[in-house]
């Protein structure tokens, strides 16, 4: 028996014994005749998760039980009520299947006999012989087990978790520090030691994060013979493959995610593998093919789960082309891909439990799929739950953020186009509903001036431009939670305390792209898109000073690309042919502006790009590096004219 | 109930609560709105790196607003918020309320010196179903 095995045999605890929780209470609820449909819909979710993931570690016996408490709430949920005479044996059955996870064997039969019983009584069905129950070695979870390397020390996470506080607020002092010098005493002399006490905290700040996070094999592992032995019992053939486990997700994170893969690899299995028969009558191998493929994403991790399977009908896909999302379609409760219910995943409780939990985490799922050929589930989750990379704004006086996974880009609102007397932003072609925060938040609207910035928000189903006041820039933060008074009020992820002290809401993107929108106030009549533009490449590692420039050069009708440093701009000026200048910044992480000047001139294909330097540095040596280094021209961001940087890049380029 | 209180005034009337449900009085601050939050929760304040939430307690027993003055943090467990008032009185013993209330937030009123004292139930006020119901 492994570490690992015993890792995974905890998290499968402590996911159930969440879940046992939430079934109890509700259980009560129902009995008390307080509750309705919504807890019943809740405690068969919960049943299924923990079927599903004491399957997965062989616990038959509490996957049996959960199964069959699974088929009791499935019969209420059919009858619209839920029968009292349920109540008392279903409450039992969450006590035997607590005292299963922690060991307790041979103790589930005569619930399961009786809830069986229950259902026969009530529908007219036999009850199912409980002949499976013996108990066994294999179902009993492990004791404790040994850890092999002696160079690992194991830390309460509580105890990590508070230290990420304390490193989180010594860099909030650090900031506000830097602000009061800064305002009090000239640059310069102070700034490199500000500046080395800044990269020492970062690398503290990332350390600690890093002791959160653990590798994705952490859960993977046992993934592969699970789904054979599923299969197996499905009279199905598969192969699994598993890449990019190695990369790292906070324990939180880890900890729930488990369940909801296992959740989306056996649908995978019960749903979208065929038979070897029906696969090899349609010229597909016998064996279907399953991969789990995570990578990382910036700030997010993405996890796909592919299979080569019968995918879905394309009559769902209709459905979905009509209403914007495959995954809403799938995820609505009680529905079901598979036309009959098998002891595998079933009813279509999984994809609900599995888009629940993942935007919980402030993460997104994305399902494509197409008939005959497969399914891709994709989970994209935040690398970590305690800090999060932001985009700051003004709102009506206030500071506010906004998770960086979920900004595209901004733009600055010139021109909008109206239909049905809801106004839209013209990008590259797609009509964007442009909306104002407080209609999304419930705060009501204010009327919108012109020249604002819009904030571009994305998901996989939808975009959506939010109007602000004022852009204040990119900032790493640690979220912090607005507390139990605060919890029910929906459309925040938390709040971030700034290096000025004030308090930033963070909004949680999720909620603002599903609120309706309404117009907001002012409507232009659409500009004609200007024919072969241009094309700029900006590169710059600040979000706000890329956008800016961004909007400046697009609303000036050039097209814009953008990258964030010299090695990323390199790569996009090898791969298109089409940039016709470069207008970059000189400090920059990885390879900086004078860098990236050097090495384009360097290139036989695009020496002479033409190429503008935008930066704060003023000062006479840099000017004299950048023309050496063969600048086309240098323009200073302290003096930055818009009119001057746009006659600049028409000098060079014509248009 | 009696014990030592802290004294407020909110809209020239006067409550009390526990001192030691009282973790300490401060300015008013930077208050940032929670757009969206019921109506009694005037935003959420930086206390020395917490985010804590504030409450008119004006709004709260449907006084008449006014700009708060101070804020008496109150803690029960590990709830914690703060509670914007006019002033604060005194801090000292309070005779056990003889006087019974009707609303949900107080727990008693007590005579002392011909002003009614109302005192302040701060296990309810730090309830979120109190808050959430008080709001339209």
């Amino acid at each position: 028996m492994s570490a690992t095995d015993e890792e995974i045999y905890e998290l499968v605890r402590q996911e159930s014994g969440d879940c046992l929780q939430r079934m109890e209470t509700n259980l009560l609820a129902l009995e008390s005749g307080s509750a309705a449909g919504e807890e019943m819909d809740a405690i068969l979710r919960d049943a299924h998760s923990i079927k599903g993931s004491s399957a997965m570690v062989g616990w038959q016996e509490v996957a049996t039980l959960a199964s069959a408490i699974e088929d009791r709430m499935e019969q209420a949920r059919e009858r619209g009520a839920f029968p009292m005479e349920f109540a008392d044996p279903l409450l039992r059955a969450v006590d035997i299947l607590a005292r299963g996870l922690h060991g307790e064997s041979g103790i589930a039969a005569p619930l399961v006999a009786e809830l069986a019983g229950l259902g026969s009584r009530t529908n007219g069905e036999a009850a199912q012989p409980a002949s499976d129950e013996r108990p066994s070695a294999e179902q009993r979870p492990p004791a404790t087990s040994t850890i092999g390397a002696a160079a690992t020390v194991r830390i309460p996470a509580a105890k990590v978790d508070r230290m990420l506080d304390v490193v989180g607020e010594t860099v909030l002092y650090h900031r506000r520090l830097e602000h009061e010098l800064g305002s009090t005493l000239d640059g310069g002399q102070h700034s490199s030691v500000l500046d080395m006490g800044e990269r020492l905290l970062d690398g503290l700040q990332d350390s600690v994060v890093q002791m959160r996070t653990l590798p994705l094999s952490t859960i993977t592992a046992r993934f592969p013979r699970a789904i054979r032995d599923l299969a197996a019992q499905e009279g199905k053939e598969t192969e699994m493959t598993i890449s990019g486990a190695e990369t790292q997700l906070d324990r939180v994170i880890l900890d729930g995610i488990s369940e909801t893969i296992v959740h989306v690899l056996r649908n995978a299995v019960a749903h979208g593998i065929e038979t070897p028969e029906q696969r090899e009558s349609v010229g597909k191998p016998r064996a279907g093919r399953i991969e789990l493929h995570a990578e990382q994403r910036g700030g997010m991790v993405a996890i796909a789960i592919t299979d080569d399977g019968r995918g879905v009908s394309p009559e769902l896909l209709a459905r979905a082309e009509q209403s914007g999302s495959l995954v809403d379609i799938l995820a609505e409760t009680g529905f079901s891909t598979a036309e009959e219910v098998s002891d595998a995943a079933g009813r279509g409780v999984g994809l609900d439990a599995v888009k629940l939990h993942v935007e919980s985490l402030s993460g997104s799922l994305d399902v494509r799929s197409k008939p005959g050929r497969g399914t891709e589930v994709t989970l994209l989750l935040p690398v970590t739950l305690a800090l999060m990379q932001v985009l700051l704004f003004e709102w009506d006086g206030h500071p506010f953020a906004l998770p960086m996974s979920s900004v595209g880009r901004v733009v600055a609102v010139t021109d909008t186009t109206s239909l049905g007397g809801r106004s839209s932003l013209d990008i590259e072609g797609e009509a964007i509903p442009l909306s104002d925060l407080g209609e999304l938040i419930g705060a009501g609207s204010q009327t919108p001036a012109k020249h604002l910035p819009a904030i571009i928000l994305e998901s996989p189903a939808r975009r959506l431009a939010v109007a602000c006041d004022e852009l204040r820039g990119e900032e790493e933060v640690v979220i912090k939670g607005l507390g139990a008074l605060l919890a029910g009020v929906p459309g925040y992820l938390g709040a971030a305390i700034l290096g000025d002290g004030r308090i930033a809401l963070v909004l949680d993107p999720t909620h603002l792209l599903k609120a309706p929108m309404k117009a907001i106030g002012f409507d232009r009549p659409p500009q004609a898109p200007e024919s072969r533009p241009t094309q700029v490449l900006v590169v710059d590692d600040q979000f706000s000073a890329r956008e800016l420039q961004r909007s400046i050069l697009e609303t000036a009708g050039y097209r814009v690309h953008v990258a964030r440093d010299g090695r990323e701009a390199l790569r996009q000026i090898g791969e298109s042919a089409d940039i016709d200048l470069v207008l970059t910044d000189v400090q920059m992480p990885e390879m900086d502006g004078f860098e990236l000047l050097e090495a384009i001139r360097a290139d036989k294909q695009h020496g002479s790009l033409p190429v503008v330097v935008v930066t704060t540095l003023g000062d006479e040596q840099s000017r004299r590096r950048g023309a050496e280094a063969g600048a086309d021209a240098y323009v200073v961001k302290q003096e930055f004219d818009q009119q001057a940087l746009l006659e600049t890049i028409d000098r060079l380029v014509g248009m | 109930m009696s014990g030592v209180c802290v004294r407020i005034c909110v809209a020239r009337e006067h409550y009390a609560l526990p001192v030691e449900q009282v973790l300490e009085v401060a300015e008013p601050g930077d208050l940032t709105p929670v757009p969206g939050s019921p109506a009694e929760i005037v935003g959420v304040r930086n206390l020395r790196g917490q985010v804590v939430p504030v409450i008119s307690l004006a709004a709260l027993l449907g006084l008449p607003n006014e700009e708060p003055k101070r804020i008496v943090v109150a803690e029960l467990g590990a709830r914690r918020a703060g509670l914007a008032v006019e002033s604060v009185l005194d801090v000292g013993e309070l005779p056990a309320s003889s006087e019974p209330t009707e609303s949900p937030y107080l727990s008693g009123a007590a005579l002392i010196d011909g002003t009614l004292v109302g005192l302040l139930d701060v296990d309810a006020i730090l309830s979120p179903q109190g808050s959430l119901e008080a709001s339209p």
